[in-house]
Formats: structure tokens, sequence, C-alpha cells
């Protein structure tokens, strides 16, 4: 079979970026590894929105909706049970007594992202613009009311605690190459085509007889799969968690990263995930001192003005994100960028 | 020359990224002429009239507006400069009455004038004065473009640019305007009409240019619109 | 009928005051919106701004306290619209509203590093709390600020309503707002009437934050976020296309929320949100280009 030009580059340019960022990760010292870490992690949390809203061109606040489903059952199922029966009172017998491996954690977060993401993209997917964005947002506000509330579920408004650190350099870095390649293999298969090309043009699509309900509901559910995954990852690396941290913040700080990147590339979403979680590593540790060439220390809570500032920067001054929303080529891709 | 044209275009070329719409257009319409523009479509008329009114930019060339450069002026700018634009499809606001329609066009008014700021619409066409309280929207077809003519004239200005005003109107409505355009070219003030309707402008006005694949192929005289033959081969030169 | 037996005239007068502070909101908003086709997610801070305006000042006389108020929310409103939205004209809506996302960012770090000096979060304004007593109205407890929102928004809507269609600017605005590129092509001046618009926005915001400060005069980073995300709701779903639809929107969000809440049982209210969303996303799917917006196709498909 014939590969497309540019194939090559589009899956191997980010993948390479991950396995360098996951192998500087292990250089680094143990008070540094877990900037790198959660830049892995946010490569794929950014991925799997990508799927969604970079290929539909739709707008979506919900995906983190997926992550935080993904993370609290990966958290909740792998408390080990003598813990569990402790702290986590007063969820249902069943959750309280089995737990799983972390693998199985994994996927179980894969399929109730896609699951979840299948049941509400089956109404949602008929609306677009502003009223899909909203109406996803309402699944986002939704999701993380009841997560809060319902102590049968999970630990309510509480800290979900004594979840395994699983996700060290090589999970987080497998976990963000299995993101990138789902949402590769996505991207070049006719499905996945078909829908970027309904997001051109909806009319000119409709017309040749394309489904845009149908495609869009397959990339929402993609998407929704790899979020909860994503979720499964960040509740591994954190080892506990709270609603608050999977909510609008977590939202709001993806898609920064998605548009800062180039919201219409693979390419954009991780070099946007990684762009923006290494300048959020480096004001971290610029507040407490950092030595370039000489010490400096900013102020404390500045890093959220100078991260702020620089997003709002890039996109006035770079609408279309740091990629230009196109994907890495192989000859003279550096030069190309703009 | 005496006096400098109302309107010039000097070797102009207007370009969409790297296509050429309009190719080294020349032409001059004088103080109260009436100067049409025709062509097949996608020859580039209404390209012309995008950039005079500056929502294009103007890749090579000049136009000037009583001897002065309009280069890089806002569309708004020019608007104020002089030049009214009746344009395609006459975008009147639909879900506003008459009378509003009426003051939006005296936002480019230069200077306040004596006595009824609308009257220069009024006395063209007295059916906007009479349904000046109705919402724009429900008035016909021939109604909405003799709006959008009056919403034009009220800013008085020296030139007015009508992109097909004939365009989907019932004959009766555009003998109206037709009509409308000799007694707006004797109050003083100077027309560049694009048409489909070659042979109606050609009679009406003082030149018909011929523009064809961005270029202009012919000058005609009202005494041509008689001339079918020579307005088809204008059209086919290629 | 229980639901509407658990509605009492305190909860009903307390949804026509969140109604009103919530369509004040929603047409400082939808007013931007209009002439700019940007939704402004930093509107909240904008609010905020006014609020810490209010607690800083509270040592002056009230009348100089709220015009600091006005004066700064104003000001924040035409530098965001000159270093922020100016810029971003030309860009795509996905693109504006991140931004504005980083802006609501940006101005809440700002607020948390000034608020942190004295080492406390939080200020308190309270020179203008005694608005918040309550007053017996027919042996009903109502506050007096509940009063004073819904008149102020009466207040507010009328004026506005006879500034648009009165007016020239007024009727440049509606116009610019109804189709910018034709409005330009007539002479309308855009930064003019931009210019107006985000000033009016502003003065709404400045209004609205001295009507959230009385009600909660304990001002935070945070303050008024909530009400922006859900403003924001309301004003897609009452229709964002048009101004007095995207205001209803915002009234009914604030309004249907306070009635939502009393009807439901004491120990369910946690899961006030998930209702108030639920049914947000029942109304988007029946009416997607909002629920006030009849026999037209809204903006909301070009987004």
């Amino acid at each position: 079979m014939r590969r497309p030009p540019g194939a090559v580059t589009e899956l191997l340019g980010p993948a390479l970026l991950v396995i360098l960022v996951g192998v500087v990760g292990t250089t680094a010292s143990a008070s540094n590894e877990g900037y790198f870490l959660n830049a892995l992690v946010s490569v794929a949390i950014v991925v799997a929105i990508y799927v969604f809203v970079g290929i539909s061109g739709v707008l979506s606040f919900g995906q983190i909706s997926f992550v935080a489903l993904g993370a609290f059952a990966a958290g909740v199922m792998t408390v080990p049970v003598e813990s569990k029966k402790g702290v986590l009172t007063s969820i249902f017998p069943l959750l309280r007594d089995h737990s799983i491996g972390n693998v199985p954690s994994l996927l179980l977060a894969a399929a109730l992202g896609g699951v979840f993401a299948f049941l509400v993209g089956l109404p949602l997917m008929r609306l677009s613009g502003l009223a899909a964005g909203i109406a996803t947002f309402a699944v986002l506000e939704i999701t993380h009311n009841v997560l809060r509330e319902w102590t049968k579920i999970g630990p309510g408004a509480t800290t979900l605690a004594l979840v395994p650190e699983t996700t060290g350099a090589l999970q987080a870095t497998l976990g963000a190459l299995v993101a990138i390649t789902v949402a590769f293999l996505y991207q070049r298969s006719r499905r996945g085509r078909l829908l970027r090309a309904s997001r051109e043009d909806p009319a000119v699509a409709r017309s040749v007889g394309v489904n845009i309900h149908l495609e869009r509901l397959l990339a929402f559910t993609v998407s929704g799969a790899l979020a909860g995954f994503a979720g499964g990852l960040y509740v591994h690396l954190l080892g506990s968690i709270t609603t608050e941290q999977v909510y609008l913040e977590l939202t709001f700080l993806t898609l920064a990263m998605l548009v800062v990147g180039g919201l219409t590339s693979l390419w954009g979403a991780v070099v946007g995930a990684l762009a923006v979680s290494g300048l959020d590593s480096f004001l971290s540790r610029a507040e407490s001192g950092v030595h370039v060439v000489f010490t400096f220390t900013l102020p404390q809570g500045t890093r959220l003005v100078f991260l702020a500032a620089i997003m709002a920067l890039v996109l006035i001054l770079r609408p279309s994100g740091l990629t230009g929303g196109r994907e890495l080529r192989l000859r003279w891709s550096l030069r190309r960028w703009r | 020359m005496p006096e400098a044209a109302a309107l010039e275009l000097d070797g102009v070329d207007i370009r969409y990224g790297s296509v050429t719409a309009v190719r080294e257009l020349t032409l001059r319409v004088g103080r109260s002429e009436i100067v049409g523009l025709i062509g097949p479509n996608g020859a580039g008329k209404s390209t012309t009239l995008h950039a005079i009114m500056g929502l294009l930019p103007v890749h090579q060339g000049e136009i000037r507006l009583n001897g002065q450069p309009l280069r890089r002026r806002s569309a708004e700018s020019i608007a104020r400069a002089g030049i009214a634009l009746v344009p395609e499809g006459r975008r009147i606001f639909g879900d506003f009455t008459v009378e509003e329609n009426l003051r939006l066009g005296l936002a480019a008014r230069r200077r306040a004038y004596m006595g009824d700021p609308l009257a220069p619409a009024f006395e063209l066409f007295p059916i906007l004065q009479e349904f000046r309280r109705r919402q724009a929207g429900v008035l016909s077809g021939g109604q909405q473009q003799q709006l959008a003519i009056g919403r034009a004239l009220v800013s008085r200005p020296d030139i007015l640019l009508l992109d097909e005003p004939s365009l989907g109107l019932a004959p009766l409505a555009v003998d109206g305007i037709f009509k409308a355009f000799t007694e707006i070219r004797e109050l003083g003030t100077t027309i560049l009409l694009i048409e489909q309707r070659a042979q109606r402008t050609v009679a009406l006005a003082n030149r018909t240019h011929v523009l064809v694949g961005g270029e202009l192929r012919m000058t005609l005289g009202p005494g041509d619109a008689e001339n079918t033959q020579k307005i088809i081969a204008a059209y086919l030169a290629t | 009928m229980t639901i509407l037996a658990s509605i009492d005239l305190q909860t009903l007068g307390d949804a026509f005051g969140q109604g009103a502070i919530y369509a004040l909101m929603a047409v400082g908003i939808g007013l931007v919106f209009g002439v700019l086709r940007l939704v402004n997610f930093a509107y909240g801070q904008l609010i905020m701004a006014g609020a810490y305006t209010l607690a800083y000042t509270s040592g002056w006389p009230v009348a100089a306290s709220i015009v600091s108020c006005f004066a700064v929310v104003v000001a924040l409103s035409l530098a965001m619209d000159r270093l922020v939205f100016r810029p971003l004209r030309s860009s795509s809506p996905a693109v504006m509203l991140v931004t504005t996302f980083a802006i609501a960012f940006l101005l809440q770090a700002v607020a948390l590093i000034i608020d942190l000096r004295d080492g406390q979060l939080g200020q308190v304004a309270s020179s203008i709390a005694p608005l918040n007593q309550a007053v017996s109205v027919g042996g009903v407890d109502v506050r007096k600020v509940t009063f004073v929102a819904v008149g102020v928004a009466v207040g507010a809507l009328i004026t506005l309503a006879l500034v648009l269609t009165r007016t020239t600017i007024g009727l440049h605005t509606r116009a610019a707002a109804s189709d910018f590129r034709t409005a330009r092509l007539l002479g309308v001046r855009a930064n003019r009437v931009i210019a107006f618009a985000v000033v009016v926005s502003g003065l709404l915001a400045g209004a609205v934050a001295v009507l959230l400060t009385v009600q909660n005069p304990f001002v935070q980073p945070d303050f008024a976020l909530e009400d922006t995300i859900i403003v924001l709701v309301g004003v897609v779903v009452g229709g964002i296309d048009r101004l007095w639809t995207a205001t209803l929107g915002g009234f009914a969000i604030g309004f249907v929320s306070v009635i939502v809440n009393a009807a439901l049982p004491t120990d369910k209210t946690v899961f006030l949100p998930s209702v108030v969303y639920a049914l947000v996303i029942v109304v988007l799917l029946l009416r997607p280009a909002g629920l006030f917006a009849w026999g037209r196709r809204a903006a909301v498909e070009r987004v």
C-alpha cells in the first residue's frame, strides 16, 4: 500500500517529540520529573480534545467530563480493597469490594469515556457553533456536579487518595504515544477525512452524502475514549485527586493549549500542550528561584499572570497558533513553520 | 483637461491572492455624467466597485476622487468622502423602518443642509415618504431598491455607485429606477452604473465601457444602443 | 402542584432580583457580541475589578466609591477593547473566545496578587452593605437590594432601549450589529460604534458590580466568575443573535435557577446545577437558535 506523502512525519514528528520529552524526563531530578510527566499527560488530554474539536471544527467544552469520569473510575477501582473500606465508606458495595490493576483501570477509563461520550453525543451532535459549545459545557457542569455530590460512586467533594502512582516516565510516554497514534489513525482514515472535509464546508459535505451527525458522533466517541484514558493516566500520576482538578481550569487550560499550538493539526495539539506545560513548569520553578546564567526569582503568584499574558499574546499575534494549524512536513519543515 | 474628473481609475490592478481579477483598468467619470460598466458575469465589475470603496486593496495604479487619491482608506472614510455605493442585493436593513434605513444613509453626510435631511430620497421616490414608518423588509423588491438608492442619496454624495440595481426586479420597477437615474444626473450627481441590462445601460449612459475578463474591451456611446451586434461582439471578445 | 406550592413570594422576589442582575450582564455581553461577534468570557473580571474598587474605597463616601467603581470598570473595558479585541477582529470565534479566557485568568491572577498583599484572601466592601437589609412588605421579608436590582435593571434597560431606537449612535450600533459591512459602506464609523458598545457594556458591568457586592460584600478574585458563566449560558440559550433575546435568556436563567432551587427538596438542592444544565441541554436541542428567537436562523450557526 502506498502511503500519502507526509504521513510519516505526521505521525513520527509528534511521536519523536513525545519520546524525547519522556527520555529527558527520566534524566531530570526527582523534583523536576513531575513537570515532564505532567506535560506528557497534558499531551494525551489535548490530543483527545483535538480529535473532536480540531477535526470536526465544532467547539466543545465538555471533553474534560470524560477525563473526569476516566480519572475517578480508574482511581476508585485501583485503591486497594482494604483501604477503600476506610476511606470510601458510602460507595456501592460492588465498587467497594473490588479493585483492578493498573492497565485494566486504564482500559476501563477509556471504555467508560467512550460510552459516556457516545450517549451524550447521540443527541448533542446535532448541534453546532455556540449552541454545541454551551451544550457540551452543560455536560461538564452536570458531570462535575454529580461526581462531587453523589457519594455512592466516589469520594464526593473530598479528596480521592491512595491511588497507586503508576504513571511514571514509561507509562506517561506510552500513554501519550497511544493517544497520538489513535488520533493519527483516525484522522488518516476515510471517516476522519470526511469529517475534516465537512469542517471546511458542511453544505458541500452534506450534498455528497456525508452524514455529518454520524461522523461527528464517531469523532466525539473516539475523543471521549481517549479523554477517559488520559484521565486514567492523570489520576495515576497524581495519586490523589478532587473533582475541582478535572473541571473548569483544566478545561480552559487544555483548550488554550490546543489553540495556542494550532487548533487544526495533531502536530499543533502536541506542540501546544508541550509548549504551555513547559512554560508553566518554568514559571513555577522561577517562582521558587531558578538559575539561568544568573539566579532570578519571580514574586509569588506571578506565574499565572505570565502564563495567561503569554498565551493571550500568542493568540493575538499568531491567531492560527504556533504551528499555524499545519502538520509537520519532512522537507524544510522547520523553516515552513509559519 | 482643465477640471479633474469626479472619479478616475488609473491603470488599476486588483488581485485576489495571486489571481488578477482586474487588469490595468483606466476609466474616468466626469461630473454629472452617467458612466456604464457592463460585461459578463465574473468580468470584474463588482470587484472594481469594491476596490473603489476600499473593500479590496488596489495592487497597482490609483483611484482618485476629485483629484485626491483614495489609497488605503477604509470603506467608511471613502463613504464619508462622497462616494455612495448601492450594493448588489440592496442590503437594506429589513428589521428597521424605512425612515431608519434612510437615516443610516446620513452617516456619510459631509455637512448639514436646510430642511428635511431625507428630502433627496423623498423627492425622488415619494412612496418612501408614504411608507416611512413601515418595516423595510415588507416592501416590494422595487421599493426596496428605491430605498437603497434613496439611502445612498441622502448623504448627498458626489458619486453614486450602483451594483446591478435592476437585478431581480419586475419590468415596471426597472423602468422606474432607470427613470430615476436620469433625474439623479439632472440634479448634478455623478453615476457609475454596473448593469447586466446592456442595451438599456448603453442608451442611458454618456459612455458605457465593456469589461471582459478583467480588461476594458470597448467603449460604447448612446448611439450604439440599437446596435445589438456590436454589444454582443464586445461581450464575446476574449 | 407541589412545585408551585413551595414557591412563596419571597422566592419570587429573589428570582426577580437574580433575573434582573443577570439580564443586565446579558445586555453587556450581548452588546459586545452584536458589534464584534466576540463572546467575552472576561466580562466577569470587569465586575470583579469593580467589586474590588468598592472594597478598597470602603472608607470613602458611598457616592464617591460607586463613581470610582464605574470609572475603573469602564476604563478596563476600553483597555480590553483596544489591547485585545481590536487585534482579534479578524480572528475565528474560537480564537477570540479562548483569548478572552486567557484575559480572564490574567485579570484574576492580577487580582490575587493585589489581594494577597496583606496576607489574607478577600476584601470586604462594607460601606454599601446596608442595602442588603430586609424590609417587610405585606408580611414578606424582601431585601432592599432586590428592589434596587429590579429598579436598576428596568431603568437601565428602558434607557438603553431609548438610546438604541432614538439616537443616531443607537441606530448605527443596531445597524452594525445586524450587518457590519453594509453599515461601514454607509459611512458608519466602526470604532465609534464599538467604543459605544464597549462603554455601555462597561457601565452595565459597573452597575452589576455594585449590586452583587451589596448582596455579597466579601470580594475574592473569582467574584462573579460563576455568575458570568451562567449568564453566558443563558445568553446563548435565549438567542445571542439579538440583544433582546439574549437579555431574556439572561433573565430566564437567573429566574429559573432561584425557582428550581426552591422547588427541589432540601437534601437535593446540591444537584441544582445538574437540573438547570439538563434544562439548558433540552432547550438547546429543541431550539438551537435560541429559546426566544422566533422564525429566524441565528448567528450561532456561523460560529
